[in-house]
């Protein structure tokens, strides 16, 4: 039961993971797979189908970065939609969690 | 797995998609394996974080199946959409299709009555008038416009209701499996 909740936490918050990432920096997926699989512990593979969701939704777009070492990186950036859903989601997230947390609070 | 192997068996699972899409997702992959590399992590310990390619491949070619359901609502996307879904095993099918078959029978119902009374609808438009109906040939002639015109408004809701049913099978199918899988069964 307790992994069914955790599994559903996760995949709520993936995409909202995602975008807060990119705000504050352009990022490439291997980075972002990285960081989401240490922090959240999420399996790697899965930002593949995640990103190209998020750019044929025009919330990402992507640009080449020549690299020192192999081909060239592609990289993600926000568009304006992007930074809309992000800010969007953001503030149903803040209000979700205190939400919960008023609940978890008064039930202790 | 070593990365030859991985990038084999995804490309067996995209078979059948645009050529262009495939090169897309495998370019991805590869990307990703070159990078890990760099970060100095070997070939199977990737491969493994990846989790199997028949799912990712499975999951890509749900991706792309729901982007066309999106961009043209007709019932071969709808099929291929759903089809797309279920093959993700997200959408359990034995439990689901009594259900579905129920629901599906019902809007084709639906479908059915929709063209039956607007073919009455028709004839009492054209040919009432003339067979000296109760209330003069005006009234026949409005009724058969009525019919016709309550037969359409069936048909919109019925087409409706379908592109929810569609929209609610792939939400839920996604909310179910969507991308968590591989995270789930390292945990084990």
């Amino acid at each position: 039961m307790t992994e069914a909740i955790e599994v559903q936490l996760k995949k709520g918050v993936l995409a909202l993971c995602v975008l807060a990432l990119l705000s504050k920096a352009d990022s490439y997926a291997y980075e972002i797979a990285s960081k989401l699989a240490k922090d959240i512990d999420m399996g790697e593979g899965t930002i593949y189908p995640l990103m190209r969701r998020m750019q044929s939704d025009g919330q990402v777009e992507t640009y080449l970065v020549e690299s020192q070492s192999g081909p060239p990186r592609k990289y993600y950036r926000l568009t304006e939609a992007g930074r809309a859903s992000f800010t969007a989601q953001k503030a149903e997230w803040a209000a979700f969690t205190s939400a919960v947390e008023n609940i978890l609070g008064a039930a202790a | 797995m070593t990365r030859a192997e991985f990038l084999t068996r995804l490309k067996r699972g995209l078979a059948g998609m645009p050529a262009a899409q495939i090169a897309d997702i495998v370019a991805d992959y590869e990307a990703h394996f070159n990078d890990a590399q760099e970060a100095g992590r070997s070939e199977s310990e990737v491969a493994a974080a990846l989790g199997e390619p028949e799912r990712l491949a499975r999951e890509q070619r749900a991706e792309q199946g729901v982007r066309r359901w999106e961009e043209t609502k007709n019932p071969s996307a709808a099929a291929g959409a759903i089809f797309a879904v279920v093959g993700l095993g997200a959408i359990d099918i034995i439990f689901l299709l009594p259900l579905l078959m129920g629901v599906l029978g019902t809007l084709f119902a639906f479908f059915m009555a929709a063209i039956g009374i607007f073919v009455a609808g028709g004839v009492v438009t054209t040919v009432g008038p003339f067979a000296g109906p109760p209330g003069g040939p005006a009234v026949a002639f409005l009724l058969g416009i009525g019919l016709m015109a309550g037969a359409t408004a069936l048909a919109a809701v019925t087409t409706l209701l379908t592109i929810g049913l569609v929209n609610g099978l792939i939400w839920y199918g996604r909310l179910h499996y969507r991308l968590l899988k591989p995270a789930i069964e390292t945990q084990v």
